[in-house]
C-alpha cells in the first residue's frame, strides 16, 4: 500500500484569511507558482502572470517563491512523517510518499490512519490531500484527482478506483495528455482497455520523461516503482505514540525503556544484533529530533543500549512536547545466540565491548582506539590507529628495529644542536630552553623518505638515540644533506 | 552510577575495613625484592590505586616507562585501557606503539583513550575500573583532587581492577591512593657492545607512601629481554653518585642547565 500526500501551499496563520500567492520569475515576467484557497476562489491560478493577477485582484498578497527552501521544508516534513511509517519520501515538488505497508494496523486501519495524518498536518497549518492505493503511482493519482470521496482504493481494486479518473492522473506530459484527449481517450479506464501493443506503437517508450505505457505499468503495479526514503529503511523498528505530548525527561526515559525492550524482542526474533541505532523524537511542532548511537559489535543487550541512549536523552529539547518516539535499527547484523562460557575471563571480554561503546558514546569514536603496526621505516607511519573492535596485526611479526621511544611528537620539534664532528651525534642540545649535555649516543640510523608514498616531511633523516647527563633519553635526528649548519629535531622521548 | 562525591571518608574506610577480611586480594609482584618486602602482602594490591609521579617534568617519560614495565610484568588476561587527558600530549608527544613494544609490552593489548578534557579522562578511568572488564587501567592526569582520587580508589575496589595513575601535578595534596611512587631517571648503563651507546635504563624508584607497608627506595634497571627489573643499587649508588651527581646534585645541575 502506498499513500501519496500533497501538502497544499498555505503558509501559516497570517495569510490564511487573505488571498495570497507565491510568484517566481518566469519567461515573461513574474508568474504565480502557488496560490491559497482564498486566491483560488477569486480566480487566481498557478501559471498566471503576476501583472494579470494584480489587475484582477489588487488586494492579492504575494511573496517571492524560493523552491530550494520549499524543497528543504518538504524534506523536513518527509522526515517528520517517519512517525507514521519508517519509509517516507519526497515525491515531486509538492508531494510526499509514505510506504505504509504493514503500518496501517497500528492506527486502526487505512481510513483511520489517513484521518490521523490529515488531522496532524491540518493542526500544523498544512492543508493536504491524501490518496491511498496499492501502488505509489495510483496513490499519486488518487491524491490529486480522487475527489472528496474515493481517495482510498482497497487492495486489488486499483483499476476500479482509477478508471473514471482523467488521463492527467497518470502523471504524463501535457503533450501526451492532449493527444489522448484528441483520440477520445479521456479516462484511465479507456486507456487501460486498449491493447498494450497499440499504445507502445503510438507513444514512444524510449523517451526520457514519463511515457504513457510506462506510467500505466507503474500505476497498475506491473513494473517496480521503488520508494527512495529520506532515511534508509531500518532493519527493525519500534515506535510509540502518546495521547498527550510529553514535555518532561522522566516520561521520555520511561518511554525509551519500553521502546528498547520492544526493539530487542524483535531483534531477537529476527536473529539480528544492532550496530547503529537511531532514536527519533517527534515534536508537536512538525520537527523531529534525531540521535544516533553506534556500538562496536552487534548487540541486542537492552540494558546496554538503554545506557547509551540515556546519555542522549539529556540533550533532547522537548519544546512544546513530544507526541511520538521511534527507535530504528539502522544497521543490523546477524547475531547468533552466544554460548555462555564457563571460563573465568569470558565475562571480561564481553564487558570490554560494552565499556568501549560507553567510552566512544561520550568521547567520540576517534578518541578510543588500538594501535596496529604498519610496515614502514618512517616512525610516524609505523603505527596506525584502528577501532577497538577490530583485530589488529600481531606486533611480534614486525621486524626488530633499534629501540623506539615511548612517546613520539606529532611534529618533530626543532632543537639547537652542536655536533662534535660534521656527521657525528650532538654533544649539546637545547630543548625547551634547557641545554642538555650528551653523555651517550647511538647512531646514526638513517631513514630515507618513502618516495613511493608521498614525501611527508622533507629529506633523509639521521636518527640518534641520546642520553644526557641526568639519564633522560631522547630521540633526535638531523636533516641530512641540507646546506649550511645542520638542523636538529627532537622526535621522541625514551623512558 | 557514580559514588557520590560527598561520600564520607569515614564511611568509606569503614566499608573498606569491612571488606578486607573476606576479600582475597590478588597480588601483583613487582619482582624487586626490596619493594615487594616493603609492600603489604609482598606485592601491589590488584584492586588499588597506585599513584606514580615523576621527580621533575623531564622524568615523565621515565615514570611512564616504569609503568609500562610493570604492565609488561603483569600476568594479565585482557586489555589495558590507557586514559589520557589532553595536557601531556603537546608537551610530551603521543604514546608510540613501537616504543612500548621495545620495552616488552605488547601494544596490541592497549586501548588508548584520548579524552578532550581532564574531567573526561578521569571519567573514562572510573568507567574502565568500574566495569571490571580491564586487566588493569593506566591513567595520566595533570591534576587530581582528593575527592577524585577517592572516587577512583572506590571504583577500582568495586571492579577489582588496579589503576596505575601517572600524576603530572606532583605529590602535593592528600590522596586516597594505596601506594604513591616517585620515579627519577638516572644515567643508565652503557651498551655491552658499544660503551658510547646508551644501554639499559636506570630508574630511582621511591615508594613514598604505602597503606599497610613502609616506605622504601631502590635503583633498578629494566631489562626488556628478560622482562625483569634488576637491582643496581649497591654498585651504582657508589660509583655513579659522586661524578654524575644524581643525589642531591640533580637540582643544581638542572638549574644550571
Amino acid at each position: 500500500m502506498q499513500a501519496g500526500i500533497r501538502p497544499r501551499p498555505s503558509r501559516g496563520q497570517p495569510v490564511r484569511s487573505v488571498p495570497f500567492a507565491l510568484a517566481a520569475p518566469g519567461r515573461h515576467g513574474m508568474v504565480l507558482t502557488a496560490v491559497n484557497r482564498q486566491a483560488e476562489a477569486r480566480g487566481m491560478a498557478i501559471g498566471m502572470r503576476l501583472a494579470d493577477a494584480r489587475a484582477l485582484l489588487p488586494g492579492l498578497a504575494t511573496a517571492t517563491a524560493s523552491p530550494a527552501e520549499d524543497r528543504r521544508g518538504l524534506e523536513r516534513l518527509a522526515f517528520w512523517c517517519n512517525r507514521f511509517t519508517p519509509s517516507s519520501a519526497v515525491d515531486g515538488d509538492d508531494g510526499l510518499l509514505l510506504d505504509i505497508t504493514g503500518a496501517a494496523h497500528l492506527f486502526g486501519g487505512e481510513a483511520m490512519m489517513m484521518a490521523e495524518v490529515e488531522a496532524c498536518l491540518v493542526r500544523l497549518g498544512i492543508g493536504m490531500q491524501a490518496g491511498l492505493a496499492d501502488t505509489a503511482a495510483a496513490a499519486w493519482a488518487l491524491a490529486r484527482f480522487g475527489g472528496k470521496d474515493g481517495r482510498i482504493a482497497p487492495p486489488g481494486t486499483t483499476l476500479a478506483a482509477l478508471a473514471p479518473l482523467p488521463v492527467e492522473a497518470l502523471r504524463i506530459t501535457a503533450g501526451d495528455a492532449r493527444l489522448l484527449h484528441r483520440l477520445g481517450l479521456d479516462t484511465i479506464g479507456a486507456v487501460e482497455a486498449l491493447p498494450p501493443a497499440t499504445l507502445a506503437h503510438r507513444f514512444d517508450c524510449r523517451g526520457k520523461g514519463w511515457s504513457v505505457p510506462e506510467r500505466l505499468d507503474r500505476v497498475f503495479g506491473r513494473c517496480p516503482d521503488p520508494v527512495i526514503p529520506v532515511s534508509p529503511p531500518p532493519a527493525c523498528v519500534s515506535r510509540l505514540g502518546f495521547p498527550e505530548p510529553l514535555t518532561d525527561l522522566a516520561g521520555l526515559e520511561a518511554a525509551l525503556d519500553r521502546l528498547v525492550q520492544d526493539l530487542c524482542a524483535s531483534l531477537e526474533w529476527e536473529g539480528l544484533g544492532v550496530r547503529k541505532l537511531t532514536a527519533l523524537f517527534f515534536r508537536v511542532d512538525c520537527s523531529a529530533i534525531r540521535h544516533d548511537v553506534s556500538v562496536g559489535r552487534a548487540t541486542r543487550n537492552g540494558a546496554h543500549l538503554q545506557q547509551l541512549l540515556a546519555r542522549k536523552i539529556g540533550a533532547v529539547d522537548p519544546g512544546f512536547g513530544i507526541d511520538a518516539m521511534a527507535l530504528h535499527a539502522v544497521r543490523a547484523e546477524p547475531l547468533v545466540p552466544e554460548q555462555i562460557r564457563l571460563a573465568r575471563d569470558a565475562g571480561r571480554a564481553g564487558g570490554l565491548d560494552l565499556l568501549i561503546d560507553r567510552l566512544q558514546a561520550r568521547l567520540g569514536k576517534r578518541s578510543v582506539f588500538r594501535l596496529e603496526p604498519v610496515e614502514s621505516h618512517l616512525p610516524e607511519r609505523a603505527v596506525r590507529r584502528v577501532q577497538p573492535g577490530r583485530d589488529v596485526t600481531a606486533w611480534c611479526a614486525c621486524p626488530a628495529l633499534s629501540p623506539r621511544p615511548i612517546r613520539l611528537f606529532d611534529r618533530p620539534e626543532p632543537v639547537d644542536g652542536v655536533a662534535g664532528l660534521p656527521d657525528g651525534p650532538p654533544m649539546l642540545f637545547t630543548w625547551h630552553r634547557v641545554a642538555r649535555r650528551v653523555v651517550r649516543a647511538e647512531g646514526p640510523e638513517r631513514i630515507e623518505p618513502e618516495w613511493w608514498a608521498g614525501d611527508p616531511g622533507g629529506g633523509t633523516r639521521d636518527y640518534y638515540r641520546i642520553e644526557d647527563m641526568e639519564g633522560r633519553r631522547y630521540w633526535l635526528y638531523r636533516m641530512a644533506g641540507c646546506e649550511g649548519s645542520p638542523r636538529w629535531y627532537i622526535h621522541g622521548l625514551y623512558g | 552510577m557514580l559514588v557520590g562525591a560527598g561520600d564520607m571518608p569515614g564511611q568509606g574506610q569503614a566499608r573498606c575495613r569491612q571488606h578486607q577480611p573476606d576479600r582475597k586480594t590478588r597480588i601483583w609482584r613487582t619482582g624487586i625484592d626490596v619493594l615487594d618486602r616493603a609492600l603489604p602482602d609482598t606485592g601491589l594490591a590488584m584492586d588499588g590505586l597506585h599513584e606514580v609521579t615523576a621527580a621533575t617534568a623531564a622524568d615523565r617519560p621515565a615514570a611512564l616507562a616504569f609503568l609500562a614495565a610493570l604492565l609488561a610484568r603483569l600476568d594479565r588476561n585482557g586489555m589495558v585501557p590507557i586514559c589520557q587527558g589532553p595536557g601531556s600530549i603537546p608537551r610530551l608527544g603521543r604514546l608510540y606503539g613501537p616504543g612500548w613494544h621495545s620495552l616488552g609490552m605488547d601494544p596490541a593489548d592497549l586501548v588508548i583513550v584520548e579524552a578532550g578534557h581532564e574531567r573526561d579522562a578521569l571519567w573514562a578511568m572510573e568507567e574502565s575500573l568500574r566495569s571490571g572488564a580491564a586487566a588493569a587501567v593506566l591513567g595520566e592526569t595533570e591534576r587530581l583532587a582528593f575527592v577524585g582520587s577517592r572516587r577512583l580508589s572506590l571504583a577500582g575496589r568495586e571492579g577489582r581492577t588496579p589503576l596505575l595513575l601517572l600524576r603530572g601535578d606532583g605529590m602535593g595534596g592528600a590522596s586516597a591512593a594505596t601506594t604513591r611512587w616517585r620515579v627519577t631517571a638516572l644515567p643508565g648503563s652503557s651498551h655491552p657492545f658499544d660503551t658510547a651507546a646508551p644501554g639499559l635504563p636506570h630508574w630511582h624508584l621511591e615508594l613514598l607512601r604505602c597503606r599497610g607497608g613502609r616506605p622504601a627506595s631502590c635503583i633498578v634497571e629494566w631489562n626488556r629481554e628478560t622482562g625483569d627489573f634488576g637491582m643496581v643499587a649497591a654498585l651504582a649508588n657508589r660509583s655513579v653518585a659522586p661524578d654524575a651527581g644524581w643525589y642531591p646534585a640533580p637540582a643544581v645541575a638542572r638549574a644550571a642547565g
